[in-house]
């Protein structure tokens, strides 16, 4: 056990270190802290913004009188910003785990890899803890903008909900992640796995359309699987533990298909 | 050799049975949307047959011993196993699962009234949302319902491609939800952009419809009222139509018994022709004095000795006739007509449509201290109506002296606040009701059909009893009032950083790197 653990950590800080000397990860997290302040601004001060519509609202309850309905704004402003950065995500992920494998299979490293003593499924952990790790920090200095407005908060916000909000948003890409490793352990071509993760995401966050229109156990069924679903679930402030399942599910998932589709290597190229 | 080639065909043919077994059970489930035991002996067996095929064709072939179908298949054997072992955990979760609300209002979590009834529920109760688009937000407050017992279920319809369903409900705007229970069926609000499906609306039709509590309404005998009976003074046609309501009837003799019944909803007094005695008149009081409700309907000439109660609701009733000379050649000067129904939940649908009230007297209010009082049934004004005094007189004329001028109140209703400390021990009742019409003439057999004298009359009965006011009191869900207060520093902090240095500081690494590795 303490071997395979040991063997996960090095190929952890090895995917990690590759990150924090590449300059496409910079690039993309540049584009992602634009996009995403971006989002924060105009959702809370932009002309649209929560702050913008709230106090004309109370401005023109202060002049007619007319009492405005309770508003929490700190409440509405972090789910409709995690609601946004739900959906860059969709577009960020694919680009950071296209590389993991095609990136590796395409220097000709796999096979090391492949027949190297480490477990193939350690190989899909680690891997998915670096670029897990990465995404974290870059989600870091976000955290700390909202925690800058929040304390603006009046009265003061107990903290719970947008924990719950970020491990909602962390878990999400724990999943997609963990799916885009599969596809781009399936090709040597990094453009082909990010447009197929793209596509197979799309279809995990839509499929609660499908499943409206579905009735029955199947409607259901398909319903339970949507991501977005259970990610709204979560950022409303709703925990529920067959969400955090069905997250887990998808993560294990992935690893699992990592693993058997480079155990699979072993024997195509016989 | 020949046993070989035998088996071959027999392999193959096991194969084929096996897959369309599988497929047929399939199609049998997906189509007849119930895995009941049919599609499952089908597709088990299916798998069976096949199982057996594999079997058999190991036998004959070195295929299955080879090591990469081995790997492949222990692959896909594993795959399968994970994946069924993942979808029986979720399966497993959405079973038994645990689910907190961390919003501080509780904004997602049903009121403990309403949990309490849907989980009572005995029979199967449905909710139709007839509206073009799904709103997340309503379907997420049905399926909190639904969680609470499977006999609740809910479907949302496109009145415009499944207008057979819409008809049967008899839809007639968008966004009208109702509720089915067995044949009983209900609207419970139209929802719409601001007006989202609301958990106190959807309790309170529900507590309706599974509880259909039926109202009884007593009409009072012995001084000369109305029968009722089918003559054509009777109201048998009003009786009838309260029945339809769910409503039950019956007749009160309050010189046999000392009180009003304590299951009673209404009480109708139609046009008494001798005054009530004095006992008579303190049962009504009491009566109304424990949450009791009255209707009023009493013609002019009459005296039904009912002025000391009428003087504690601010009622007078005005012995003159009034008289409508609008030019109505169907009614004649002695049948004034309403069409003029001011703000009231009893005339509220009634629009401009016309009741006629056939020698009617007008009724006056005075404000009293805890009694709310509304016109529901105006004349049209002066010089077309007024209030003559004078019946001898073969021409109608205007009076200064004696008559009133128009427009004249025949029904007003009233509702009054119990005094606190009164308590009554049986009912919860806040508040007693009285509707006062100055006619009876048109809740009467004939008349009761015609224009909108029923509606008039059931209206009346219906706001009366009380039953239409939400009897379930949730709060309905509010979040917490808060704001956000930034100072100038900390907007221009996060609009600083998150536009310009944090995506500088990426894109500068970006590039730094960039130049370092060329």
């Amino acid at each position: 056990m303490g071997v395979i653990l040991s063997n996960v950590i090095a190929i952890y800080r090895r995917e990690l270190q590759s990150y924090f000397v590449s300059p496409l990860a910079y690039a993309i997290a540049g584009i992602f802290w634009f996009l995403a302040g971006l989002f924060l601004v105009l959702i809370l001060m932009g002309p649209d913004g929560i702050l913008t519509a709230v106090a004309a609202a109370d401005l023109q309850g202060q002049q007619f009188g007319v009492p405005v309905p309770p508003i929490d704004v700190p409440y509405e402003f972090v789910r409709a910003f995690l609601d946004r950065l739900g959906w860059l995500l969709l577009f960020v992920l694919p680009i950071l785990s296209m590389g993991l494998y095609a990136e590796e299979r395409k220097r000709g490293t796999l096979e090391l890899l492949a027949t190297s003593p480490v477990t193939n499924w350690a190989v899909a952990v680690g891997k998915l803890l670096g670029v897990l790790t990465f995404f974290i920090t870059m989600v870091v200095p976000l955290l700390a903008l909202e925690a800058i407005a929040l304390s603006g908060s009046t009265p003061a916000m107990p903290p719970i909900i947008p924990l719950l909000g970020h491990l909602a948003l962390i878990l999400l890409a724990a999943a997609i992640l963990s799916l885009g490793m599969f596809i781009s352990s399936l090709t040597d071509s990094t453009i082909l796995a990010a447009v197929l993760t793209f596509a197979v995401i799309l279809l995990l966050l839509f499929i609660d359309l499908v499943a409206k229109n579905v009735s029955g156990p199947i409607g259901e069924a398909l319903g339970h699987l949507s991501l977005l679903k259970h990610y709204n679930n979560l950022i409303q402030g709703i925990f529920d533990t067959s969400s955090l399942v069905l997250f887990g599910s998808y993560i294990i998932l992935g690893i699992f298909l990592t693993a058997q589709s480079i155990d699979a290597l072993r024997f195509q190229r016989q | 050799m020949k046993i070989i080639a035998k088996n071959k065909t027999w392999n193959y043919l096991l194969f084929w049975i096996g897959q369309s077994l599988v497929v047929a059970g399939l199609i049998t489930g997906l189509i007849t949307d119930q895995w009941g035991a049919i599609p499952l002996a089908l597709i088990i067996s299916g798998i069976l047959i096949i199982g057996l095929w594999l079997v058999g064709k190991s036998r004959y072939s070195s295929w299955w011993g080879r090591r990469s179908t081995q790997a492949s298949t222990n692959a896909l054997v594993a795959t399968v196993a994970v994946l069924a072992i993942l979808g029986l955990i979720n399966f497993l979760a959405t079973r038994y699962y645990f689910r907190a609300d961390l919003t501080e209002t509780q904004l997602f979590t049903l009121a403990p009234e309403s949990k309490q009834l849907v989980q009572n529920l005995q029979q199967p109760v449905k909710v139709w949302v007839f509206d073009v688009a799904q709103n997340p937000q309503d379907r997420e407050l049905l399926d909190n319902y639904r969680q609470q017992n499977p006999q609740f279920q809910f479907e949302f319809v496109d009145p415009q491609t499944r207008f057979a369903v819409a008809e049967k409900f008899g839809v007639k705007d968008y966004g009208e939800v109702y509720l089915q229970s067995g044949n009983r069926r209900q609207l419970v609000q139209t929802v719409n952009v601001s007006d989202r499906l609301s958990e106190v609306k959807l309790t309170n039709s529900l507590q309706q419809i599974v509880n259909p509590t039926s109202a009884k309404v007593y009409f009072l005998q012995g001084h000369g009222e109305r029968p009722l009976d089918g003559s054509e003074n009777g109201m048998s046609q009003a009786v009838e139509a309260l029945g339809n309501k769910n409503y039950t009837t019956a007749p009160l003799n309050l010189a046999e018994k000392s009180s009003v019944p304590s299951d009673a909803n209404v009480l109708v007094i139609a046009d008494p022709k001798r005054g009530l005695l004095d006992s008579e008149v303190t049962a009504v009081q009491n009566y109304l004095n424990r949450g009791g409700n009255l209707l009023l309907m009493l013609d002019p000439g009459t005296d039904p000795k009912l002025d000391n109660l009428l003087s504690q609701w601010g009622v007078k009733l005005d012995n003159r006739l009034a008289v409508d000379v609008s030019g109505s050649v169907a009614f004649g000067p002695a049948v004034p007509i309403v069409t003029d129904y001011g703000q009231h939940p009893i005339t509220k649908d009634f629009g401009n449509g016309i009741s006629f009230y056939r020698l009617a007297r007008p009724i006056y209010t005075t404000p009293v201290p805890g009694v709310e009082a509304t016109p529901i049934l105006l004349t049209k004004a002066y010089p077309n109506t007024w209030a003559e005094s004078d019946l001898q007189n073969e021409n109608l004329q205007f009076d200064k002296e004696s008559d009133r001028q128009g427009p004249l109140t025949l029904g007003v209703a009233l509702k009054r606040k119990l005094p606190v400390e009164s308590p009554s021990p049986s009912s919860t009742a806040t508040e007693s009701r009285m509707v006062i019409i100055g006619d009876s003439d048109f809740a009467t057999n004939g008349s009761f059909l015609q224009q909108l004298n029923g509606d008039v009359f059931l209206n009346s009965v219906s706001w009366a009893t009380q039953q239409n006011q939400q009897t379930l009191s949730i709060r309905p869900k509010e979040s917490k009032n808060r704001r956000i207060n930034l100072t100038n520093l900390q907007a221009g902090v996060i609009g600083f950083s998150s536009l310009l240095v944090l995506p500088l500081i990426g894109f500068a690494a970006a590039f730094v790197l960039w130049w370092l590795r060329r």
